[in-house]
C-alpha cells in the first residue's frame, strides 16, 4: 500500500474509513481543522485504486500550561480490518511522529484509548512502543473510561 | 435617500451603546440586552440599537424576534454602517452568502474603512470566488493595516486565487523584505516560505524557486524537512540536475512506502513506471530490487517490480511475493494484486502458483510447521478470491467450505462467500454469511457495518438499522440519525439505495436529499477557513482546500446520488400519480423526537473545539447565527414526492455533472433526460453528443436518441424556440433524416444481437414505437438464446421491463432467469422470499444481547 502525506481531497475517504472502523466519528469540519492546522502530520494508507485503507489524524496539543512541553496528540488511527496485518498503522504512526519531532519539535505523543478496545491497546503498547499514564475517568461520551498512553519522542528530534 | 434620523444618541446612552457593541464583541450576549432594552427605553426608535438587539437576540437563539427586531431597525437607519452589517451577518448565518455580500457593500459605502466589515467581505468574496473584488478588499485592509503580517499574505493569496500569481510573488517579495523580528524555528514563517516556493515552481521559475528553498533550508528558516526534500527532489528533477538521485534517495529512506518517491527516483533515470518500455524495463526492476534490498521492511519496491516484470521474472518475484503473503496471512493480498490480472498472462501465472501452493500444503499434512495450517487457510481464502473475480462461483464457495471445515472462526471467509452469494443474485444467503462473520468478532465495526450493508442490499433496511445501532451513539434517535450527523455517506448511499429498491421513492428521495445536504455542509465548512488559515499562515494546504472545494461533486456519492435522485423525480414527473400510490415507511415516535433533540445536542459538543479555535464565540448562552435544524415533518417521505416542481429539483441536481463527471455516460444520460422533459432542446442534444462521445453504441444512448427524434417529430412548441434549426441539424447528425426509427433500431438490434442490454434497449424503443405487445416480447426473450451475453443487472432490469408493459410472460421470463442464475433467489417467488428473508433476518445475534465488551486492567 501506498503511505503518503494526506492531502485535503483525501478527508472525505479518511472519514468513511473512521466511519467504518471506530467508534468515535467527526464531522468533515473536524478534519479540515486538523489538517490546515497542522498539514504536516497527517498521512494515509491508500490501495491499488487509491481508496483510502488508513490514515492517522494527529495534532499539536494547544493552550499548554508553562510547565507543559510541546507534544503531539492522535486524535485517531486506523486500518480497515481487510488491510491489517501489513503492518500499516505503524507505518502511518512513525511518519506522524517524525513530523511532529522535526517540524513542531514535540517532546512526546499522547493519545487516547477505550479501556475496553483491547486491540488497539495492544497495538499501541506492543507495537507502538506507547505507555499508560493514567486512567481518564469516563472520557468518552458513553460514560466508558480512557487509558491516556504516551510515548516519547526524544531521540527523534533533531 | 431618507435622511438619516435621530442616529446621534445622548451622551449617556451614546455611552451606553459603545457597551453593547463591546458586550457583543466578547458575547456577554445578556449584559449586550439589558443595555440595549436601556438605550431604547429612552430611545424607542434608535435603528442601530434596535438592530444590535436584534442580532443578540439571535445568538441568544430567539431568532424570529431578532429578525423582526433588525428589520425594524433597517428601516429606521438606512444609512449607518452598522445596520448594514448587522444584517449581512444575519444574512450570512443563514449561508445567503450573496444577500450577504450585498449588505455588507452597503455598509463599507458609510464606513469605507470599517476593518470588520472588509475582512467579513473578504471572506464572502472568496466563499463566493469574487476574486477580483477580493483583491481590491484585501487591498484596503493592506493599506489600512500595513504592519498586520495576514494582511499581506492575505492580498498575496487573493492574486493567488485570482489567477495573477506575479502579483502574488511581488507581494510576498515586499512582505518578506519589511519583516522583521521572525523568531527562531517559527512554523508559520516556514509554512510562508514554503508558499513563496510553492509559487515560484508554478510560475516556472524552477531555479529560482529551488535557489530560495535552499538558503531558507539552509538558514533553517523553514523547518519543515519532509517538505523541504520533497520540493527540492521535484525541482532538481525539472533541472535536470545530477543530485537530483540522491535526493529522491533521501525522500525513499524517509518513507520507504510512498509509491510517489519510488516514480520520482526512476523518472528522474529516465524511467517511466507507468509506461515501461522494453527497454526501460531491466532498469526499472533492477533499480526496485535494490531499494528491496537495502530496505527489507519497504513493501512497495516489491509491490512495483510485479507491475512491471514479465514472463519467468514475474513469475519468480510473484512466487516469493504471493508465498511471503500467504505465510503472514495478509487478508488484502488478493486485492492488493488483482490490478495485475488486467494482463491474462500474469493471471495465469498467479492461479499457477497459488494452486501449487495449495496442493502442496494439501498432501504434507503431517506433520506440519507451524504456520502451514494458517497458510493453507489463508490460500485456500486467496484461490476463492481469484476464482470468483472471473465468476467461477461454484469453485469460490467449493473452496470457502474447504476452508470453513479446517478453520470455522475466520470472519474472512463468511464475508468473502457473501460476496460471492451476493455475485450470484442471492442477497438474503449473502446477509446470512455476513452476520455470521459478525458474530465471531462482535466488537468490529468494520464487519458489522458490512453485515448492516449486506442487510440493506437485502432490503432489510429495519433489521439493518439494528445492527447499525450497536455502533453508534447510545442517545441517538435513530441509528441513522447518529451517522447521518456524522456525515456517512456510505451508510446514507446503502439506505437510499435500498429504499428504491424496494419502490419507496419517498425514502429515498429523502435520503438522497440527506445526501446532497452533506455535500452543502462541507461547501460550507471552508468559510471559516478564509480567515483562519491566513492568521495560521498554512497557506499551501489552504489553496488546496480551496481547489478541492471547487471539484467537491465530483465525489461517487454526489454523482450516484445526483444521477438516481434525479431519474426518481423525472419517474414523477412522467407519472405524478406514483406519488399517491408510494408505500408508506415508519414513522418516528415521540420518543424518538426526543432522543433525536438529545443526540443532536451531544453531536454539537464534538464540534465545540473546531469553534473555539475557528471563531470568537464561546460561551454556552451563544447559539451562534444560524438557523437550527428545521424538525423533520415528513418522516415517510410522502410530502417530498408531492413537490410541484420535479424537473428543477432535478435539474439542479444534475447541473454540476457537466463539469465534475464529464466523463460518466450516465451522467449525460440523466442530464437528457431533464432537459428534453424541460424542453431544453438544445441542452438535450449536447447532451447526447457528449454521451457519444464517450460510447457511441451505449443501449441507453440508442434508447434516448430515438427518444429524442420522436419527441421532436411530436413536439408543436419546437419552432419558438430560436435555437430549433440548431437543434434539428444536431439531431440529424445523431440519427439522419432519411432513416425511419423502425429502421434505426433494427438495424442497433441485429449490430449488437448478442448483447443482452442491447436487446433490452431496442425492446423499449419499440415500445416507444408502439409495437405489439407479443412481438417486443418476444425480442426481450432472446436474452436468453445461447450467444447472448446477460448478467444479473439486465435480467433484473429486463423483469422490471416486463411488468411496466404488463406483460403475460412475467412469470415465464422469472423462471427462466431462476435456472438460468445459479444460487439467484432474486427471481423467487414472493412466498419464497420471504421465507428466505425471514431466514436472514432472524439470526441470533440480532434478538440475542451483544456481548458486553471485556475491561482490562
Amino acid at each position: 500500500m501506498n503511505i503518503r502525506l494526506a492531502r485535503v481531497d483525501d478527508l472525505p475517504g479518511m472519514q468513511a474509513c473512521n466511519l467504518q472502523n471506530l467508534p468515535e466519528n467527526y464531522t468533515m469540519k473536524y478534519y479540515l481543522y486538523h489538517i490546515l492546522t497542522w498539514p504536516q502530520l497527517s498521512y494515509v494508507a491508500e490501495d491499488e485504486k487509491g481508496r483510502i485503507v488508513g490514515y492517522i489524524l494527529a495534532k499539536m496539543e494547544e493552550d499548554l500550561t508553562e510547565a507543559e512541553e510541546p507534544h503531539g496528540h492522535v486524535t485517531s488511527i486506523s486500518v480497515l480490518r481487510s488491510y491489517r496485518r501489513l503492518g500499516l498503522a505503524k507505518r502511518l504512526m512513525v511518519q506522524s511522529q517524525e513530523a511532529m519531532a522535526t517540524v513542531f519539535r514535540a517532546s512526546y505523543v499522547s493519545l487516547h484509548v477505550r479501556k475496553s478496545n483491547r486491540a488497539a491497546l495492544s497495538l499501541y503498547r506492543d507495537t507502538l512502543g506507547f505507555t499508560v499514564k493514567e486512567i481518564e475517568k469516563k472520557y468518552y461520551a458513553d460514560g466508558e473510561d480512557a487509558y491516556a498512553m504516551k510515548l516519547s519522542l526524544k531521540e527523534l528530534a533533531r | 435617500m431618507p435622511p438619516a434620523v435621530n442616529r446621534a444618541l445622548p451622551a449617556k446612552e451614546a455611552k451606553l451603546f459603545r457597551e453593547v457593541l463591546n458586550f457583543y464583541e466578547n458575547r456577554q450576549l445578556k449584559n449586550g440586552l439589558k443595555a440595549a432594552d436601556q438605550i431604547l427605553k429612552k430611545v424607542p426608535e434608535h435603528g442601530e440599537t434596535l438592530c444590535m438587539k436584534g442580532l443578540i437576540l439571535t445568538h441568544m437563539g430567539r431568532r424570529e424576534e431578532g429578525i423582526e427586531l433588525v428589520k425594524k431597525g433597517m428601516r429606521m437607519d438606512l444609512t449607518s454602517h452598522i445596520c448594514w452589517h448587522v444584517f449581512g451577518l444575519i444574512q450570512k448565518g443563514e449561508k445567503n452568502y450573496e444577500e450577504a455580500l450585498k449588505s455588507y457593500t452597503q455598509a463599507l459605502r458609510f464606513d469605507k474603512e470599517n476593518l470588520n466589515i472588509l475582512r467579513d467581505s473578504a471572506h464572502l468574496q472568496t466563499q463566493l470566488r469574487l476574486y477580483d473584488g477580493l483583491v481590491d478588499t484585501r487591498h484596503t485592509l493592506l493599506r489600512l493595516r500595513p504592519t498586520l503580517r495576514q494582511n499581506w499574505i492575505g492580498l498575496a493569496v487573493a492574486y493567488h486565487l485570482s489567477g495573477n500569481l506575479s502579483e502574488a510573488r511581488k507581494v510576498l517579495e515586499q512582505y518578506e523584505a519589511v519583516l522583521k523580528n521572525v523568531p527562531d524555528y517559527d512554523v508559520e514563517h516556514s509554512e510562508v516560505l514554503l508558499y513563496h516556493v510553492r509559487l515560484l515552481e508554478e510560475m516556472g521559475d524552477t531555479s529560482e524557486a529551488l535557489a530560495f528553498l535552499d538558503l531558507n533550508a539552509k538558514s533553517r528558516a523553514i523547518v519543515d524537512r519532509v517538505a523541504i526534500i520533497e520540493y527540492r527532489a521535484r525541482l532538481m528533477s525539472k533541472l535536470k540536475m545530477p543530485e537530483a538521485n540522491s535526493t529522491w534517495r533521501n525522500l525513499i529512506e524517509q518513507n520507504p512506502d510512498s509509491y510517489t518517491y519510488y516514480k520520482g527516483y526512476l523518472l528522474n533515470n529516465d524511467v517511466d513506471l507507468d509506461a515501461i518500455t522494453p527497454d526501460t524495463r531491466d532498469k526499472a526492476l533492477q533499480t526496485l530490487q535494490e531499494f528491496a534490498a537495502a530496505i527489507p521492511r519497504a513493501a512497495a519496491p516489491k509491490r512495483l517490480a510485479l507491475n512491471i516484470a514479465d514472463g519467468d521474472q514475474f513469475k519468480e518475484l510473484a512466487t516469493a511475493y504471493l508465498t511471503a503473503g500467504l505465510e503472514k496471512g495478509i487478508p488484502s493480498l488478493f486485492a492488493d494484486v488483482k490490478a495485475l490480472y488486467r494482463d491474462p498472462a500474469k493471471r495465469q501465472a498467479i492461479q499457477d502458483i497459488v494452486e501449487g501452493i495449495r496442493e502442496e500444503l494439501a498432501v504434507t499434512s503431517e506433520p506440519p510447521k507451524s504456520s502451514e495450517p494458517t497458510t493453507y487457510l489463508w490460500t485456500l481464502y486467496f484461490l476463492a478470491q481469484h476464482y470468483s473475480s472471473f465468476s467461477d462461483h461454484a469453485r469460490a464457495v467449493e473452496l470457502l467450505e474447504l476452508g470453513a471445515t479446517h478453520t470455522p472462526t475466520l470472519p474472512e471467509l463468511y464475508t468473502f462467500r457473501g460476496r460471492v452469494l451476493k455475485r450470484c443474485g442471492d442477497p438474503f444467503g449473502a446477509a446470512l454469511c455476513l452476520d455470521e462473520a459478525r458474530v465471531l468478532d462482535l466488537q468490529d465495526r468494520f464487519l458489522n457495518t458490512k453485515c448492516a450493508k449486506y442487510r440493506l442490499r437485502a432490503g432489510l433496511t429495519d433489521e439493518a438499522s439494528e445492527i447499525l445501532g450497536l455502533f453508534t451513539k447510545k442517545d441517538a434517535s435513530s441509528p441513522g440519525a447518529d451517522l447521518e450527523d456524522m456525515q456517512s455517506l456510505l451508510y446514507l448511499t446503502e439506505e437510499a439505495d435500498a429504499h428504491l429498491r424496494k419502490g419507496n421513492l419517498g425514502l429515498a428521495l429523502k435520503k438522497y436529499s440527506t445526501i446532497q445536504k452533506v455535500f452543502n455542509e462541507f461547501e460550507d465548512d471552508q468559510f471559516d477557513f478564509h480567515g483562519y488559515s491566513l492568521r495560521r499562515f498554512t497557506i499551501n494546504i489552504y489553496l488546496d482546500m480551496i481547489s478541492w472545494e471547487d471539484r467537491l461533486r465530483s465525489h461517487p456519492a454526489y454523482i450516484h446520488t445526483a444521477i438516481n435522485a434525479s431519474k426518481i423525480w423525472v419517474q414523477l414527473h412522467d407519472d405524478p400519480s406514483i406519488a399517491k400510490s408510494n408505500s408508506p415507511g415508519a414513522g418516528f415516535s415521540d420518543t424518538e423526537k426526543k432522543a433525536k433533540k438529545k443526540a443532536k445536542k451531544a453531536a454539537k459538543k464534538v464540534q465545540e473545539e473546531v469553534k473555539k479555535a475557528t471563531t470568537t464565540s464561546t460561551s454556552s448562552e451563544d447559539k451562534g447565527l444560524e438557523p437550527q435544524a428545521a424538525k423533520d415533518d415528513d418522516p415517510n417521505g410522502d410530502k417530498i414526492l408531492q413537490a410541484p416542481d420535479p424537473l428543477e429539483r432535478a435539474a439542479k441536481l444534475v447541473a454540476p455533472l457537466r463539469t465534475v463527471a464529464a466523463d460518466n455516460i450516465d451522467a449525460w444520460i440523466v442530464i437528457y433526460d431533464v432537459a428534453v422533459r424541460r424542453k431544453k432542446y438544445l441542452q438535450a442534444v449536447k447532451a447526447l453528443n457528449s454521451a457519444r462521445a464517450l460510447d457511441a453504441d451505449h443501449p441507453e444512448l440508442h434508447l434516448r436518441v430515438a427518444h429524442f427524434r420522436h419527441t421532436l417529430s411530436s413536439a408543436t412548441q419546437l419552432s419558438p424556440e430560436p435555437m430549433a434549426p440548431v437543434v434539428k441539424d444536431a439531431l440529424a447528425n445523431l440519427l439522419p433524416d432519411e432513416l425511419s426509427l423502425e429502421h434505426f433500431n433494427a438495424q442497433y438490434s441485429q449490430k449488437h444481437s448478442s448483447d443482452g442490454k442491447a436487446i433490452l434497449a431496442s425492446a423499449k424503443v419499440s415500445r416507444l414505437l408502439n409495437a405489439p405487445l407479443d412481438q417486443i416480447e418476444g425480442s426481450v426473450f432472446s436474452v436468453f438464446n445461447p450467444d447472448v451475453s446477460l448478467d444479473l443487472k439486465t435480467a433484473l432490469d429486463t423483469l422490471t421491463f416486463l411488468h411496466e408493459i404488463k406483460s403475460s410472460r412475467v412469470e415465464e421470463f422469472k423462471a427462466a432467469c431462476d435456472s438460468r442464475f445459479e444460487r439467484s433467489t432474486v427471481f423467487k417467488s414472493p412466498t419464497e422470499q420471504a421465507a428466505l428473508r425471514w431466514n436472514a433476518a432472524e439470526t441470533e445475534a440480532v434478538n440475542g444481547e451483544v456481548e458486553k465488551p471485556e475491561v482490562i486492567g
